[in-house]
């Protein structure tokens, strides 16, 4: 039996492996990852830098323009700050007071990032827009730089003029042949509305510097937890924060990696069924050791790319680690600790597993109904649409991980293996957790007897999509059927 | 009475409305080769899928070797299957072990008997190429070979010459004689007659599912009655000078100023009898031509020239 399995197994699993195709994948699929992760601080940095100019009886809106988009850059640099403080790996509470006081003091933005202390690990943000003087009287004399057949002239060269901002007295029109960039709009609302509160301030005899002093009075926030144990710190941390970002990382690993290693099952039955060996292999191996092989050669498959990856990863952070600034080293210990919590892992792996017998079951069912990929394609269609389920609850764990919805949809079989290990973080109760896992597991046997009968209709009856249809369509009212 | 390798015992099935098997019985004797015939569509594959496990029969039992057909049952036994195929990314060497492995036999030996099969069917130089770079007849070749590489104890063949060229025909033929003479029990099934006219001593003929003969050949022969034709001149009738020595004759049109005759051969006669006869009879005799029965003509004669219009002529020369 033994035997059979693993031999069935072997051929299938060299099979993959030796498919170019699978190289490719396992190749690409860090690259790509990396590439679309680092894509936009790159789009970001290559930005060219945006020129406009203004038409404005006075430099009142100019002056208020120029100091939101100060301020802009200074909050980016704040967020800096904060962001390494929680990962320990700030100057402490002082670096953001010390950056603060520098600006007050009139200090540019580089002083104020040195007066930090921090002045290596911190990034001076680039500069998005710039002003420049109107090159010509009129929004109607200034088409031809709009439209692009007319360049202004600037330090760096001739460059495009990007936007103009008309003041009127009771609006501002912003042109621009650009319709989808929002930021310098934004800057302009914002510039706006601290024009009109200092003028309604003004009328109405309040000392504008009133909103600075409610805002310095006003008692921060501080968010903090109770601990198991009396006296530990109660601040919280990354270390709070990162069981939840990895478990929705680790969700969607499990969705891409099932979604990817079960095609090959589908392809490979798909081959079997067109090439016709289904009456060789099934009068010498039985069906269900036939199955078990197939499902153990995906398996081992998909383990080969998840160990292939995590020493590859290793192997990278271990070489580049040294080289690493110690806000970025702090950053992945930490997320580091939290994925390999048995609360997550154990979990995660047994959600991978199951998952990936229910749909691999499902997905050789549905290839030993089909001679092409485009019949699979139709039968295909539903499951897909059923399986974007998983990935819209993810969406929704990044806004709030302990959202009742997610709760709830985790208790429908076909979804627990992704929806489980987005619960983990929130620290659900025992029988609970044990509960889902018996209830993935039932699913699992379920869905596993049910592609048996189908595979066994394909294989061995030669069933096929438009049986697996004309069955659907009995069994589900309303298919089929005519309008009224 | 030889023990059966394989047997039917009212064997039925039915898909949906369809009545593919009607109550089919026979049993193939260890150490026979059994030609399983009839047109396309007689049920012959059907049959063979459910003496193998692969269908469950609706009504009746089937056995391999006395035994349920379990996969240690099945380990004895080498089928190709009608529809044939093959891992097009697979190397011949690669499925002929690897088919070998999973009926049971050991890594080593089975590559040794691959290079061995190969080598002998001329295939060798091919052994390590993918499937999808050899030709139809190739491949058709190296699943016919996986299906030997065990020696099994029972081969079942489910058309195996459909498809093949006249030379491959032949040298499946001699394969086929080959595997017998090892002492392999051997059915095949066919719907060319011709081949099992050379090979077989035993036929089993189906027709729209039923079984319509079962035994030797030469019983399907005597039960059709052999025939002879003989050509005589000057309106001599041949039929009023047979009768009495028990020949039946009827005329055929008459051509370029001589008539044929078609003969019935009484059981126990043959053309050389008739023919003595009439020239005893002083017939003036202008053509001889012996008829032998052929397959083609039981078939016939059992289920009629409608049903029989399914079967082809010879595919080929041999």
């Amino acid at each position: 039996m033994i035997g059979s399995i693993y031999l069935v197994a072997r051929r299938d699993y060299l099979g993959y492996v030796t498919a170019w195709g699978f190289w490719l994948g396992l190749l690409l699929t860090p690259v790509l990852l990396g590439a679309g992760m680092i894509a936009p601080t790159l789009a970001a940095s290559s930005e060219p830098v945006r020129h406009f100019t203004i038409i404005d009886g006075n430099d009142a809106f100019r002056d208020a323009l120029m100091e939101e988009m100060s301020e802009s850059r200074a909050d980016a640099v704040r967020f800096q700050i904060e962001t390494l403080e929680l990962v320990g790996s700030g100057n402490g509470p002082g670096a953001l007071e010390a950056f603060n006081a520098a600006l007050e003091g009139g200090a540019s933005l580089e002083d104020a990032i040195s007066a930090t202390g921090q002045g290596a690990t911190l990034s001076v943000p680039q500069r998005d827009y710039a002003y420049v003087p109107p090159p010509a009287g009129s929004l109607e004399q200034l088409r031809p730089w709009l439209l692009g057949e007319r360049q202004i002239e600037t330090e760096a060269g001739p460059a495009p003029l990007f936007a103009v901002l008309v003041v009127k007295p009771d609006r501002i029109e912003y042109w621009s042949e650009n319709v989808t960039e929002g930021g310098l709009k934004s800057l302009a609302r914002d510039a706006a509305t601290r024009l009109t509160r200092a003028r309604v301030f003004a009328q109405a005899g309040v000392d504008p510097g009133i909103l600075e002093r409610i805002s310095a009075a006003t008692p921060e926030l501080e968010e903090k937890r109770v601990r198991d144990q009396a006296g530990a710190p109660s601040e919280v941390t990354l270390a709070d924060r990162a069981p939840f970002i990895v478990s929705i990382a680790i969700a969607f690993l499990l969705w891409t990696l099932i979604f990817s290693v079960v095609n090959y099952l589908l392809m490979g039955t798909i081959e079997e069924r067109s090439n016709k060996i289904f009456d060789s292999l099934l009068t010498s191996v039985s069906l269900s050791h036939l199955l078990a092989g197939k499902l153990i050669a995906v398996l081992a498959v998909s383990l080969t790319l998840m160990a292939v990856w995590g020493l590859g990863g290793t192997a990278v952070t271990v070489l580049v680690g040294a080289a690493l600034p110690s806000g970025a080293a702090g950053l992945i210990e930490t997320f580091a600790a939290a994925a390999l919590n048995p609360a997550i892992l154990l979990p995660a792996l047994l959600s991978f597993l199951l998952g990936y017998l229910m749909f691999g079951a499902l997905f050789l069912a549905l290839g030993s109904l089909c001679d092409t990929i485009q019949e699979a394609q139709t039968l295909m269609t539903p499951l897909l649409v059923l399986l974007m389920v998983p990935l819209f609850m993810l969406v929704i764990a990044i806004e709030n991980p302990e959202s009742p919805i997610i709760g709830v949809m985790s208790w429908i079989p076909v979804f627990t293996p992704f929806l489980l290990i987005l619960r983990m973080p929130t620290e659900p109760a025992i029988w609970e957790v044990a509960a889902l896992l018996v209830l993935m597991a039932a699913a699992a046997m379920v869905i596993l007897w049910l592609a048996t009968r189908v595979y066994r209709a394909g294989a061995v009856h030669g069933a096929g999509v438009n049986d697996a249809l004309a069955w659907m369509k009995n069994r589900l009212p309303g298919l089929g059927k005519p309008a009224p | 009475m030889n023990l059966a390798a394989m047997q039917l015992e009212g064997a039925t099935k039915r898909f949906g409305a369809f009545l593919a098997v009607d109550d089919l019985s026979f049993r193939v004797p260890e150490g026979a080769i059994v030609g399983f015939l009839g047109p396309n569509g007689a049920g012959k594959s059907t049959s063979l899928r459910m003496a193998l496990g692969i269908l469950t029969p609706d009504a009746g039992r089937v056995s391999l070797f006395g035994a349920p057909p379990r996969l240690e049952m099945l380990r004895r036994v080498g089928f190709l299957p009608e529809e044939r195929g093959l891992y097009k990314k697979m190397s011949p060497h690669a499925i002929i072990t690897y088919f070998a492995r999973l009926r049971g036999m050991d890594a080593d030996p089975a590559r040794r008997r691959a290079d061995e099969l190969l080598d002998a069917a001329g295939l060798g130089e091919f052994s390590r190429s993918r499937i999808s770079k050899l030709s139809k007849g190739m491949a058709q070749k190296v699943q016919i070979l996986s299906t030997l590489a065990h020696k099994p104890d029972l081969l079942i063949l489910d058309e195996p010459f459909s498809g093949l060229d006249p030379v491959n025909q032949q040298d499946l033929e001699a394969l086929i004689r080959a595997e017998h003479a090892r002492g392999a029990t051997i059915l095949f099934s066919t719907h060319v007659m011709e081949h099992a006219e050379r090979l077989c001593e035993t036929i089993v003929m189906m027709a729209r599912g039923r079984k319509v003969f079962d035994g030797r050949l030469e019983a399907a022969y005597s039960a059709l009655g052999q025939r002879a034709r003989i050509a005589v001149t000057d309106g001599f009738d041949l039929h009023a000078a047979l009768s009495p020595a028990g020949f039946t004759a009827e005329p055929e049109p008459e051509e370029a100023g001589r008539k044929w005759w078609q003969v019935q051969l009484p059981p126990g006669c043959d053309a050389q009898d008739a023919l003595r006869a009439a020239v005893d009879k002083g017939a003036p005799i202008a053509g001889f031509a012996p008829q032998l029965a052929r397959l083609r003509d039981v078939f016939v004669s059992l289920v009629g020239e409608a049903e029989a219009l399914e079967l082809p002529r010879q595919e080929s020369s041999t």
